[in-house]
């Protein structure tokens, strides 16, 4: 099966049928139930725990607590965060535990013969709590009255900064100032499949955890560390994955549920142990999409070319980094968007907050970044009375730009070809089309005046891969299988850690192995995610599963034809691919190469907004991507369809109710993910296949790019239709409403 | 989002049913469809000890033709209703309203009179039969009595019906032609209404109810009584949300909620043919 066919998913018929297991569906018969014990504090301290009455309660087989981890801290980037909050801690944390910083914080685990009783003796803990002052949001957080963590004097943890020319002089030699705030909200992951997982100990005494995650090696190292043992000891693997974008890239109930499975072993209870959340503890027990609030301003000649950007970033960590530092770098390169800036002022800063965390969510900071940036050139663009798109072309970085890092960009840059292509699919000065009214929509103006349509554009780029210097690399292992007299092998085994969140990577590396070395689909055997079979992949994000994960099977098959050929049966090859190093950037200019690939995109979105109501129906979206190479189209554009839908979520409708730390709609019933009634009408996808240099026959990635200009796009086209700009989104009808009372529309 | 234990049983017959309600008091509910019931059990917002299970009693599920009106069964399906030929000539805004409810699978379990007697403001078809004027007969110990619509909702969630009372039947008047409208408008297509808005004229006047505008769903006597003194679609509508108490909620305001009703009153009276 050729590369850029579209072949039947490896795992369809298993997942249409009910076959595929999930994590909640392979429990064993004999398992005992767990149940976390959220601490239900936003900020106090721990004074008591009495769990006497909890541990004496029915079906109760113990009750896991911060003195039963050895090393009480984790954090994919920083151990900022105890695993358990108590008072009887062993003592070989960084992080005081006796304090409570987040709602979701874990008190303990109790594991009762049925979740019942588990659940039943959970409410039987005595806690006394002594409350403490709440420095809930940023404005609150910057004044370092309140500090969220002890042993520093400020909240703001992690700033970054660019100075790229001389901002002062570019500002004083434009003609034009766009100056705008910009507040960007929360987003709830709402992944089909909420966190489980089941723990034990195997036949060869490794803690195994199977649950769904996003990178199995990053499991088991958090789960070594806090267990203080050797990552030979863990044994991390996924059942089926219901949705993740990036929600699960942080760790849920990975290190907890290997804690507790080592405390029934040293107990002699030779038992699984399990645990699965409900929507609502998934809701308020994982992270979010970080909020932030960014004030910018953009410099440019009467021609439309820019002099300078300034902006300043505070991004909302919450109670605890997980990855804020990371998604602050790329909220920092990203609003100064896709275009060449001579001159620079960016700072940014990360501050903790008590409050829910933010994390990892497709996009990484791209999305939040794009809305002030491409918002930024759409106001300028108006102001200056030109063509949005013409405005973006004059800016485009390309191969020869200097870029906001002064660095250069990888080879293949391709702003001027998506705006090419998004331009040509769909020209500015064109007529809007006529589409049918609202159909899901009852409300219905008798008089078409209420409705105006709109057109708008954005167009981005998004890093593939981790950046900032971080060690990035993925390995693979395959197994050529035929008889010595055989000319070619018939069958390859593949061993490989890729985590398939639903994106389809198993299909995609099965079918690059199956014609890389020549074979039907069929004869590709993939074995996917355990640390105990495969090498460790990295993580199934940043859009770069493609291109690493490509690259490491096409290595790999080589090392395998080298042994084939010397005549070895089977043939093992194992490879692992390393892309060119990447830079952390200069602390005071910003200066340094911070990625080697990058995706491209353009969007066009038609909306119509009803002017009585408010309500928005997105009509069409023009979705243009250059992906370098399309592995499988039908899973492309799958990612694009499902980005989008999940953008417009961000953009229009979700809205994430949080007071005081506290989470206030955790249900899918007041927190309003889009149905199909609501999503696009229609998603065009136009694929550009200019071949990055290093991608697996030339494939770049694309699961973000989708998303990260979507909200941009829809604001601009609603200026377009209405003559209003809202700098806030969702663009919920009673928020629309009120911009179109003020402008008197 | 587990429910509170509870007792399970069947009825065969309205009268069963009646008889089973009566021996349990106000530890009983009556379940048809439910599609109400069952989320307010796993919220806890209902607590019943017992469920008695009406879906299998048979003949209240009837749409007839009765000269000057239209009889539905209390365990018509949304779904009959809204694909009734009878009604869609004879009552088109019910048949409409029903469609507007949920999605498929909702309309093909819940029931009209499920939706009447849980009384919740938020809901399409409680609405329609108070803006057409209709009427509910239920069935007690005692035998049946007819309440009309404008008084049978009287609070959140509570009706004119005693405990030991069952809603048998809907009536309403035949009101035939396109002098009638219904706007729901909602965040997100098939959700419940933010506001909803029935119109329909019979026997010459136009009726007008709310849908979510209070704690029940309401007449919007101010709109009617503008239209009898000869008010224009858009002079009544500015009355729409004159005398309510909009609800607040993570939705919407009260203010939008009103600003609400009365654009889509407007609409709904435009649309039903007012100048």
């Amino acid at each position: 099966m050729a590369v850029g066919t579209d072949s039947a998913r490896v795992d369809a018929v298993d997942k249409v049928t009910g076959l595929a297991l999930y994590p909640a569906d392979a429990v064993p018969k004999d398992a005992l139930h767990a149940v976390v014990v959220f601490t239900n504090q936003p900020h106090a301290r721990l004074v008591s725990m009495d769990l006497s009455k909890t541990v004496a309660s029915p079906g109760v087989v113990t009750v896991v607590t911060a003195a039963d981890v050895p090393v009480n801290e984790y954090g994919l980037t920083l151990f900022d965060q105890p695993v358990f909050i108590g008072l009887d801690d062993t003592g070989r944390s960084s992080v005081p535990c006796d304090v409570s910083r987040w709602e979701a914080d874990h008190l303990v685990v109790v594991v009762a013969e049925s979740l019942s009783e588990a659940r039943r003796a959970s409410a039987l803990i005595d806690t006394e709590w002594e409350p403490l002052p709440m420095a809930s949001d940023v404005a609150s957080a910057k004044a370092d009255e309140i500090l969220v963590h002890p042993g520093s004097s400020t909240n703001t943890y992690h700033t970054l900064q660019i100075r790229k020319g001389d901002a002062v002089l570019g500002m004083e030699a434009a003609d034009v100032i766009i100056e705008g705030t910009y507040e960007l909200p929360h987003q709830e992951h709402a992944y089909l499949q909420v966190e489980a997982a089941t723990a034990w100990i195997d036949e060869q005494d490794r803690v195994t955890v199977e649950t769904s995650g996003q990178w199995v090696h990053e499991d088991r190292e958090q789960i070594a560390h806090a267990l203080a043992v050797d990552e030979e000891e863990v044994r991390v693997r996924y059942a089926a994955i219901g949705g993740a974008f990036g929600g699960k890239e942080d760790m849920s109930l990975q290190i907890v549920m290997a804690v507790t499975a080592r405390k029934l072993g040293a107990l002699g209870i030779n038992r699984s142990v399990h645990c699965g959340w409900s929507r609502e503890e998934s809701i308020v027990g994982h992270h979010k999409r970080h909020r932030a609030t960014v004030t910018a301003r953009l410099g440019a000649t009467s021609e439309g070319f820019i002099t300078a950007v300034e902006a300043d970033v505070w991004l909302d960590a919450g109670a605890y980094n997980y990855t804020s530092n990371k998604v602050l770098g790329n909220l920092h390169l990203s609003v100064a968007g896709a275009y060449n800036v001579p001159n620079a002022r960016i700072d940014s800063r990360a501050i903790y907050t008590h409050s829910v965390p933010g994390g990892a969510f497709r996009g990484f900071g791209g999305p939040q970044g794009a809305f002030v940036a491409e918002s930024q050139m759409n106001k300028l663009a108006s102001k200056l009375g030109m063509d949005p798109m013409e405005l973006r072309q004059r800016n485009a970085l390309t191969d020869l730009s200097d870029g906001i890092t002064q660095s250069g960009l990888p080879e293949g840059v391709g702003v001027t070809r998506v705006i090419d292509a998004c331009v040509e699919r769909v020209p500015p000065s064109e007529e809007l089309p006529e589409y049918p009214p609202f159909s899901p929509i009852a409300s219905l103006p008798a008089k078409a005046e209420q409705l105006r349509q709109g057109r708008g554009y954005a167009v981005g780029m998004k890093n593939v891969g981790f950046s900032f210097g971080f060690p990035e690399a993925c390995e693979a292992d395959v197994v050529f299988h035929g008889d010595a007299d055989e000319e070619r092998p018939n069958r390859v085994e593949l061993f490989h850690s890729a985590a398939e969140v639903g994106q389809g990577v198993h299909t995609a590396l099965t079918q690059m192995v199956a014609y890389a070395v020549g074979l039907d689909f069929e004869s590709v055997d993939g074995f996917f995610s355990d640390t105990s079979t495969g090498g460790d992949s990295g993580s199934a994000s940043a859009s770069r599963l493609t291109f690493m994960a490509g690259n490491s099977v096409l290595g790999a098959v080589e090392e395998a034809e080298k042994a084939w050929a010397d005549g070895a049966r089977p043939a093992a090859g194992h490879f692992r691919y390393k892309p060119p190093m990447t830079e952390a950037l200069d602390p005071e200019t910003g200066e340094g190469q911070p990625n080697f690939c990058y995706g491209y995109m353009a969007q066009a979105v038609d909306l119509t907004v009803d002017v009585g109501t408010g309500h928005i129906r997105v009509d069409r979206v023009v979705s243009v991507h250059d992906v370098g190479k399309a592995i499988h189209p039908q899973m492309l554009r799958g990612q694009i369809e499902g980005a989008i839908a999940q953008a417009h979520g961000y953009t229009l409708s979700e809205q994430l109710v949080v007071e005081n730390g506290r989470i206030q709609n955790p249900r899918l019933s007041q927190y309003l993910i889009p149905g199909i009634g609501d999503v696009p009408a229609r998603v065009d996808c136009v694929i550009l296949e200019a071949a990055d240099p290093l991608g697996p026959w030339g494939a770049r990635g694309v699961s973000e790019m989708p998303y990260i200009t979507y909200a941009p796009a829809v604001t601009a086209a609603l200026y377009d239709a209405a003559g209003i700009w809202i700098n806030k989104f969702p663009l919920t009808p009673s928020v629309v409403l009120e911009h179109l009372a003020s402008a008197e529309i | 989002m587990i429910p509170a234990s509870f007792d399970y049983v069947k009825a065969s017959s309205a009268d069963e049913a009646i008889s089973l309600i009566s021996e349990h008091g106000d530890e009983a509910k009556l379940l048809a469809g439910g599609h109400s019931l069952i989320p307010m059990m796993k919220l806890r917002l209902a607590v019943p000890s017992v469920l008695v299970d009406i879906a299998g009693v048979r003949d209240l599920s009837h749409v007839e033709d009765r000269g000057d009106h239209i009889a539905i069964g209390a365990l018509a399906k949304h779904r009959s209703i809204e694909t009734s030929d009878l009604l869609i000539a004879q009552c088109p805004m019910l048949a409409h309203v029903a469609s507007k409810v949920g999605d498929p699978q909702v309309r093909h379990r819940g029931t009209i009179g499920g939706s009447l007697a849980h009384s919740d403001p938020a809901s399409d078809l409680p609405a329609a039969v108070l803006a057409l004027g209709g009427s509910l007969i239920v069935q007690g110990p005692n035998g049946q009595r007819e309440i009309a619509a404008t008084d049978f909702f009287t609070g959140y969630f509570e009706s004119a019906l005693a405990e030991d009372e069952m809603l048998t039947e809907v009536k309403v008047p035949k009101s035939p032609g396109t002098n009638w409208n219904y706007q729901k408008f909602n965040r997100r297509a098939q959700d419940w209404a933010i506001v909803g808005v029935a119109a329909a004229q019979v026997d010459g006047a136009m009726q007008v109810s709310l849908v979510n505008m209070g704690s029940t769903p309401l007449r919007a006597t101010a709109v009617e009584t503008a239209l009898a003194s000869g008010a224009s679609a858009a002079e009544a509508a500015d009355e729409a949300a004159n005398g309510t108490e909009a609800p607040t909620d993570l939705n919407a305001s009260p203010e939008y909620r009103a600003h609400l009703a009365r654009v889509l009153t407007k609409r709904a009276l435009e649309a039903s043919g007012v100048e």
